[in-house]
């Protein structure tokens, strides 16, 4: 692609940028939030129309215009999109021709035919999936390898995934990591675009690094170095990208938990958390490490009162009871929910709306808000989170993936907690964005807030936390200080099965 | 232009720029229009529908929505007004009662679809038929009447030149903006609205938040009924028939969505006014009265698309 740009109303999203893919490459494509990454390749999908941009895009030195998707997967470009977008009902090889159902053409499909293509094309790409298979039977890596197998339907010479790991466990991860090796073999050429270092070291050949809508860095596999790396994506280097621990843990118990148990919403005599109990003392971060579905989320959501559950919970010392949000919120617990999109924000809200909904009583008088009270409040955690907005009365769904996640943050630190649980704090969220929310955790640490932590980020989790509790299948499999923590004896924890005795 | 631009964004002003243009129109082609007797005249013809809009538009914003307003305003007119007369209750006691009814045929409703999880469309669909029922046992089909004569002369009295039922609703505008913009529980009722798990989490009593605004569109309708009621100067058991169509157009024209969390009640306001605007224009100006209902319905799809637009401008 050669010195492309792309203007949307009011915002440059691209200029000039040229990038150079080399034939049977792997070629990673990485940068912030906003860098211009996806618009690339939705030029070079398509999406955006030749004449919509400036600029031209290459084949095998050969110029081509795409004017439609449709036109991209003729001339043998293959995109996986972000979102995963299977069709439920379907099989998985109807899915895979979705639209191409028939070689033929007419109105009747074979599916003898059909399935003996979906099995032909699973087979030579090494893909182990059962083209009759129904997809919604299948987990969220399998349907991945299912949108893969799809853009591959066609036998594109060059295959586009965009964050294709984003929902990924780390074991499908290196699932599709070995696909993508052996699309690799076969002569195919991948751009991959990915928020996360260590896929980049793991798989790229080289890469290119985004920044703003030009082109910020070039490295080659050999030069890979991750401090410079991070240094082109946010334009500046960031010395501690995990903030050290300056502040003691204090002796005091802030947060106890006996035998926690959250039956399953749906199957009966089944359980997603099983017998967990822990405790967490004033300033400690405590990580909760676990596969997706290891009981994590539950183990948090339980206790903030969203899901039924047995056991009893105290909070400095004293029993409570936490049969809805509203009671864990009155006895001083905060959640920060998983998906801001789904249960994080208010859309209809401004942000000083968000962030002072938690606590009404802090901002009103006889029921009757003071909104001079209300901005100042929420002035003082924009510039606290360093929220980069126009002003607290901007609208949140205008505002970037890292300042939406910010705006959570001081939504459940408004009523002041004292104990805090962070699901997936970082996710979706750009690295110079990242670093910030760690030096908010370390100074909420510091002010004697415990801390819970989920992260599928091991890297994050192991530098953050001062403690360790590991779960598999809904039961504690492992706990160990930072001392004793590396990323072998918390994936090993967390692959382990339910028969391993309890390390407790 | 930038001038232009600036009321494009408010809010309302998908409602008010048509409102005037409409206004405009209809007064250069009929001067009498915009008379004195002539706005009065549209002022009263709106306020009954709008005492319930003002209920209606809460219950909207947070989510749900009540089909039986028309319904139970008749009920509660008939209750009333029958145990007044045939009861002879004293008149006090009979509008209270009247209110009482209202406002437990909402609680049913807020029960019923909040707490039971049976869709509002559906409860709401069901209260409509059974106080419409109930309503026509209780008066075997007849109007009551007399009423007190102190209730008819409440009803026949011209406050400002307008009615009492203008005054209250305009009262209930006015309390019904501020409590929303302005107090606790309107942020809980826009929280809830806007996404009910975000305003849980938050430690909002939701299900109380939603209920509450059922009961309260419930004693609203009670009470638009009851002041036709003194007004007719009878307990006429057709009241309100129709009426929960004129009170969602009003409320959805006046930007409130469908969906919950957006709206306010001064936008109904305007909403209700451009309907009758429009109504009372095609009278002056002599077209078919029929055409009437026609406008009403282009009216209120181009007030939604419109604000669809305002809203898509907005953003990018």
């Amino acid at each position: 692609m050669r010195r492309i740009s792309k203007t949307f109303p009011g915002v440059r999203a691209l200029s000039e940028v040229t990038i150079q893919v080399k034939q049977n490459n792997i070629h990673a494509l990485i940068g912030e939030n906003g860098a211009g990454k996806s618009t690339l390749m939705k030029i070079l999908d398509g999406v955006y129309p030749a004449g919509s941009f400036e600029g031209q895009i290459l084949l095998r030195d050969r110029v081509v215009h795409l004017s439609s998707p449709f036109d991209a997967r003729k001339q043998g470009i293959g995109y996986v999109p972000q979102e995963i977008s299977v069709i439920e009902g379907l099989t998985v090889a109807e899915n895979i021709f979705v639209g191409l159902w028939n070689e033929g053409g007419g109105g009747i499909v074979s599916f003898k035919k059909l399935f003996a293509r979906a099995a032909e094309l699973l087979d030579s790409m090494k893909l182990q999936l059962d083209p009759h298979r129904q997809v919604v039977t299948l987990n969220a890596s399998q349907r991945q390898l299912v949108m893969i197998a799809r853009a591959l339907a066609t036998r594109p010479s060059v295959l586009i995934l965009d964050e294709a790991t984003a929902c990924l466990t780390l074991d499908e991860t290196q699932n599709l990591f070995r696909v993508v090796h052996h699309l690799r073999e076969l002569g195919l050429t991948t751009i991959f675009i990915t928020h996360k270092m260590s896929e980049l070291f793991e798989i790229a050949d080289h890469a290119t690094v985004l920044r703003d809508g030009t082109v910020a860095a070039e490295f080659e596999r050999a030069q890979f170095d991750e401090h410079e790396i991070v240094a082109a994506m946010v334009g500046r280097k960031i010395d501690n990208f995990y903030p050290a621990r300056d502040s003691a843990i204090g002796d005091q118990e802030v947060f106890r938990v006996e035998n926690l148990t959250v039956p399953h919403p749906h199957l009966a005599n089944r359980n997603v958390v099983e017998g967990v109990s822990f405790s967490v003392r004033r300033g400690e971060i405590l990580g909760l490490g676990g596969l997706v579905g290891s009981g994590r989320s539950e183990t948090v959501n339980a206790l903030y009162g969203r899901l039924p559950h047995s056991g009893r919970v105290f909070v400095e010392g004293r029993e409570i009871a936490v049969r809805t949000p509203r009671e864990a919120k009155a006895s001083g617990l905060g959640l920060l929910t998983e998906d801001r999109k789904l249960d994080g924000l208010l859309f209809n809200f401004s942000i000083q709306e968000n962030v002072t909904l938690h606590d009404l009583s802090q901002i009103s008088r006889w029921r009757v808000l003071d909104r001079a009270r209300e901005t100042a409040c929420a002035q003082h955690y924009l510039e606290r989170l360093s929220i980069r907005a126009p002003s607290v009365r901007t609208p949140v769904a205008n505002l970037s993936g890292g300042n939406k996640q910010k705006v959570v943050l001081a939504k459940v630190l408004f009523p002041k907690p004292r104990v805090l649980f962070l699901d997936e704090p970082t996710k979706g969220v750009d690295v110079g964005a990242k670093n910030e929310i760690y030096k908010l955790m370390m100074s909420l640490a510091a002010e004697g807030i415990a801390l819970v932590v989920i992260s599928s980020e091991l890297p994050e989790l192991l530098a953050l936390c001062d403690r360790f509790m590991v779960l598999a299948r809904g039961r504690i499999a492992d706990q160990f200080t930072r001392a004793e923590a590396n990323e072998q004896r918390l994936m090993l924890a967390a692959t382990s099965g339910a028969n391993k005795p309890l390390t407790n | 232009m930038k001038f232009l631009r600036k009321i494009w964004t408010i809010p309302e002003a998908g409602i008010l720029v048509p409102l005037l243009v409409f206004t405009l129109v209809f007064y250069c082609i009929n001067p009498t229009f915009l008379g004195s007797n002539s706005v009065a005249a549209m002022l009263r013809a709106m306020a009954f529908v709008g005492v319930i809009a003002v209920g209606q538009t809460w219950l909207m914003i947070v989510g749900g929505i009540d089909l039986s307003v028309g319904s139970v305003a008749g009920l509660c007119a008939i209750v009333s007004s029958w145990l007044m007369k045939v009861q002879g209750w004293p008149m006090e006691a009979g509008l209270a009662a009247g209110l009482a009814v209202g406002l437990l045929a909402g609680l049913i409703n807020g029960l019923i679809s909040v707490h039971f999880g049976i869709p509002a469309f559906i409860a709401t669909l069901g209260m409509l038929y059974v106080a419409r029922g109930l309503n026509y046992l209780l008066c075997k089909g007849y109007p009551i009447y007399p009423i007190p004569d102190s209730l008819k002369t409440l009803g026949r009295a011209e406050p400002l030149g307008l009615s009492w039922a203008f005054v209250v609703f305009a009262l209930l505008v006015v309390i019904g903006d501020f409590c929303l913009r302005r107090t606790t529980w309107g942020r809980m009722v826009y929280a809830t609205g806007g996404n009910v798990e975000v305003a849980r989490i938050a430690g909002i009593d939701t299900t109380k938040v939603q209920i509450s605004c059922y009961v309260l569109t419930g004693g609203m309708a009670a009470l638009a009924g009851m002041l036709l009621m003194s007004q007719l100067n009878v307990g006429q058991p057709e009241i309100g028939v129709g009426w929960e169509l004129d009170v969602i157009a009003g409320v959805v024209i006046g930007g409130v969505s469908l969906f919950g969390g957006v709206g306010t009640a001064i936008g109904t306001f305007l909403g209700l006014l451009i309907m009758q605007v429009v109504r009372s224009g095609l009278v002056v100006t002599g077209v078919n009265t029929h055409w009437q209902t026609v406008a009403v319905g282009v009216i209120m799809v181009s007030a939604v698309g419109v604000d669809l637009l305002r809203r898509r401008t907005k953003i990018s």
